[in-house]
C-alpha cells in the first residue's frame, strides 16, 4: 500500500531546477534510500516532502490525501518527521530535554501551563526510551553544546523518532561520524520499527545497499534510476554516472 | 557549588524578596516611594522578559503599561468604577489588545518585531495624547488606589503600606512567570527562542505560542500600568512613551535577559541611580546611559546572566568529565 506519493514535483531556485518532475511512490513500511551526487537535490526533495519548502508545481500525497498545501507544522502533525543534514537542535537544552520537547509536542502536552513539565513522568520515560534507542542514555544530562558532533547527529535522529512518525526522513544520518559512530547509526537505522516508512539520504553505499528495500538515484533534480539494491548495482547508467568500479559512491564527502 | 542555574536564580529572587519586605518598612517615606517605583518597574520588566523567553524583544512595551494605566484610570475616574473591578478589566484589556496586536506583530521577529511593536505603542501614545476623553497631553489626576483595608488592614494611601503592596505584587508576578517558565508551555517558549524552525518541524505552531506569550506579556504589562497609575495617581501620555519602552528594555538587558530576577535587579538599579544622579547632576540621563553602556560591555549577558554563566563555569571545572565530552 502506498503511504507517500509525489506527482511531477518541481522546484527551482531562480534558474536552477533542483527538483524536476519527480514522481515517486513510497510503500508503507518499506525502506528507501536516496542517493546522488552533491547538489543533486536530495535535501531539497526532503524539504518539499516535509513542507520546509513549497513546490513550484506537482503534488504530494500522504495516504491518498493531497498534502501539498500543508505547512511544515501540519505535516509533522500528520506523521511526517525528518532529521536534518546540518544539526538543528536546541543548543542550551540537555539531550533528554531536547527529546522531551519533541515528545511533549507530539503528545500535545506542550501547550499546558498549569503543571511543571517535571510532573509529566510519562514524558520523561518516553524521552529516556528514545535516548536509549539511539544510544544516548549515558549522555542524557549533557547540554547539546557540550556534546560531540557524532552524538549530536544521533540526537538529530532521536528528535525525529520522538515524533512517532508514519514517514521518517533521515538526511545523511552518518555524515561526519567516526567509523564507530557510523556503525552504531547503521545498527540503529536497521533496527527501526518496520511499520515506519523510512527514507534515508545516505552517501555510504555499504549502509544503503544493506538497508534499503529500494533505492532512488537523483541526478540534477531528476530520478535517474530506481530499483532494488541489486538492480541499482546492475544498472549501467548508474554505474556510468554515479558508482565507481567498487560500488563506492563518487563524490561522497564529509559535510 | 552544587546548586543548579535555576536554583541560584530562584535563591537570588527569594533573598531580594525577603530583604525588600524586611528593609522597606524601616526606611524613610521617601525611600518607600522609591521601593514602590522599583517594584512596579520590576513587574513591567517581568512582562517584557516572559515575552523574551520566546525570542521576541519588544520595543513598544510602554504601550501595554499605558494601556493598563488608562484603562484603570479611565474606568475609576471617568466611569466611577470600583478600583478592584477596574484592575481585572484593565488586565483583560491587556490580554485582548495583546492578542489583536500580536496577530500582526508575532508573525515577524528581530528588527521587524521591534518596529511593529514600537509603531503600535506610538499609535496608542498619539491617540491618548490627543484624546479629549483623557484630557490629552495634560493628563488627568485623581486616580484612586485600591481599597484593601477591610481585607488586609493595609491602607494603601500610606507610603509604607503601598510600598509593601507593590513588593508583594511584584513577588506574585515573579512567581507567576517563574512557574509558567517551568511548565511545558514555558519550556516550549524557551525552545522556540533557541530554534523556532525545529519547533515547527516537530509540530509546534510557533505563531500560537508566541501569540500566547504576547498576550500574557500584555496582561502583566497592563497590570504594571495599573500599579504605576495608582502610585502616581496621575494619567499621562508619557506612560506610553517610547522612552519608557527603552527604559524597560535597558533594565532587562542590564539585569540579564530571560533571567527574570535580572529585570528586578535592573529595575531597582535604574530607580536608585536615577535618584542619586538626578539630584547631583543636571545631565543625569547622560551619566545613566554611560553607566549602562559600561555594564553592557563588561557584563555582556547582564548582571544575573553573567553571574550564572560564571557559576556554570565553576561547576564545569569541578566536574571535568562532563565538560571534556565536547572536544571532537
Ligand atoms: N534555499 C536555496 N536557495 C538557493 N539554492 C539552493 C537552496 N537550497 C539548495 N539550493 C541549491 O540547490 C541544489 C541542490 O541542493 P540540495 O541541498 O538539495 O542538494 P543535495 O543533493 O542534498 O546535496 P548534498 O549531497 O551536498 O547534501 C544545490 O545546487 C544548492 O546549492
Ligand atoms: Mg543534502
Amino acid at each position: 500500500m502506498t503511504t507517500l506519493e509525489t506527482r511531477k514535483l518541481c522546484k527551482s531556485f531562480g534558474s536552477l531546477a533542483v527538483t524536476q518532475d519527480v514522481t515517486l511512490t513510497f510503500a508503507s513500511g518499506k525502506r528507501y534510500a536516496i542517493i546522488g551526487p552533491n547538489g543533486a537535490g536530495k535535501t531539497t526533495f526532503f524539504n518539499l516532502l516535509a513542507g520546509n519548502l513549497r513546490a513550484d508545481s506537482g503534488h504530494i500525497l500522504l495516504d491518498g490525501r493531497d498534502i501539498s498545501s500543508l505547512d511544515v507544522t501540519s505535516r509533522a502533525h500528520i506523521g511526517i518527521a525528518r532529521s536534518f543534514q546540518r544539526n538543528n537542535l536546541f543548543p542550551e537544552l540537555s539531550v533528554l530535554d531536547n527529546i522531551a520537547m519533541a515528545c511533549a509536542l507530539q503528545q500535545g502536552i506542550a501547550p499546558s501551563f498549569w503543571k511543571p513539565m517535571k510532573s509529566y513522568t510519562g514524558l520523561r520515560n518516553d524521552a529516556l526510551a528514545v535516548a536509549r534507542q539511539v544510544g544516548l542514555e549515558d549522555d542524557a544530562q549533557i547540554a547539546v553544546r557540550q556534546l560531540s558532533y557524532g552524538s549530536q547527529r544521533q540526537l538529530e535522529v532521536a528528535l525525529a523518532l520522538a515524533c512517532k512518525p508514519k514517514v521518517l526522513l533521515l538526511d545523511e544520518p552518518t555524515s561526519g561520524m567516526s567509523p564507530q559512530e557510523t556503525a552504531r547509526m547503521d545498527h540503529l537505522i536497521k533496527n527501526l520499527p518496520r511499520d515506519i516508512t523510512t527514507i534515508v539520504i545516505e552517501h555510504d553505499m555499504d549502509i544503503v545497499l544493506e538497508f534499503a528495500d529500494e533505492i532512488v538515484v537523483l541526478d540534477y533534480g531528476r530520478v535517474l534510476e530506481q530499483g532494488t539494491p541489486a538492480q541499482i548495482k546492475a544498472s549501467s547508467i548508474v554505474r556510468q554516472r554515479y558508482l565507481g568500479e567498487e560500488g563506492q559512491a563518487v563524490g561522497s564527502r564529509a559535510p | 557549588m552544587s546548586l543548579t542555574r535555576n536554583q541560584i536564580r530562584l535563591l537570588i529572587g527569594a533573598v531580594i524578596a525577603v530583604l525588600s519586605l524586611v528593609v522597606q518598612p524601616r526606611m524613610s517615606a521617601f525611600a518607600q516611594e522609591l521601593f514602590a517605583e522599583a517594584a512596579i518597574l520590576a513587574i513591567f520588566a517581568l512582562s517584557l522578559d516572559i515575552l523574551a523567553r520566546s525570542g521576541l524583544v519588544s520595543f513598544g512595551h510602554a504601550g501595554f503599561l499605558g494601556l493598563g494605566a488608562y484603562a484603570f484610570g479611565g474606568l475609576t475616574v471617568l466611569q466611577n468604577w470600583p478600583a478592584g473591578a477596574a484592575v481585572f478589566v484593565a488586565i483583560a484589556i491587556g490580554i485582548v489588545v495583546g492578542l489583536i496586536v500580536g496577530i500582526f506583530a508575532v508573525r515577524t521577529s528581530g528588527a521587524f518585531f521591534i518596529m511593529v511593536t514600537l509603531a503600535m505603542a506610538e499609535m496608542f501614545y498619539s491617540w491618548v495624547f490627543r484624546s479629549p476623553i483623557f484630557n490629552g497631553a495634560d493628563g488627568m489626576g485623581g486616580v484612586p488606589r485600591l481599597d484593601i483595608k477591610s481585607l488586609t488592614g493595609l491602607d494603601l494611601n500610606n507610603p509604607v503600606s503601598f510600598a509593601t503592596f507593590c513588593i508583594v505584587m511584584c513577588i506574585l508576578a515573579w512567581i507567576v512567570v517563574e512557574f509558567i517558565a517551568i511548565t511545558p508551555f514555558g519550556r516550549t517558549l524557551d525552545a522556540i527562542r533557541q530554534n523556532p524552525n525545529r519547533i515547527s518541524a516537530l509540530g509546534g505552531r510557533v505563531f500560537s505560542y508566541r501569540l500566547a506569550a504576547f498576550a500574557l506579556s500584555g496582561a502583566i504589562g497592563a497590570f504594571a500600568g495599573v500599579m504605576k497609575v495608582q502610585h502616581t495617581n496621575f494619567l499621562s501620555p508619557d506612560l506610553a512613551s517610547w522612552i519608557i519602552s527603552g527604559d524597560v528594555l535597558i533594565i532587562a538587558v542590564i539585569g540579564g535577559m530571560g533571567t527574570f530576577v535580572g529585570g528586578i535587579i535592573g529595575a531597582g538599579l535604574l530607580v536608585y541611580l536615577k535618584e542619586i544622579l538626578s539630584s547631583n547632576f543636571g545631565h543625569w540621563y547622560l551619566f545613566l546611559g554611560g553607566i549602562f553602556i559600561f555594564v553592557a560591555l563588561v557584563l555582556p549577558r547582564g548582571i544575573v546572566g553573567t553571574f550564572l554563566d560564571w557559576t556554570d563555569g565553576r561547576r564545569a571545572s569541578k566536574s571535568a568529565p562532563a565538560a571534556t565530552e565536547s572536544e571532537t
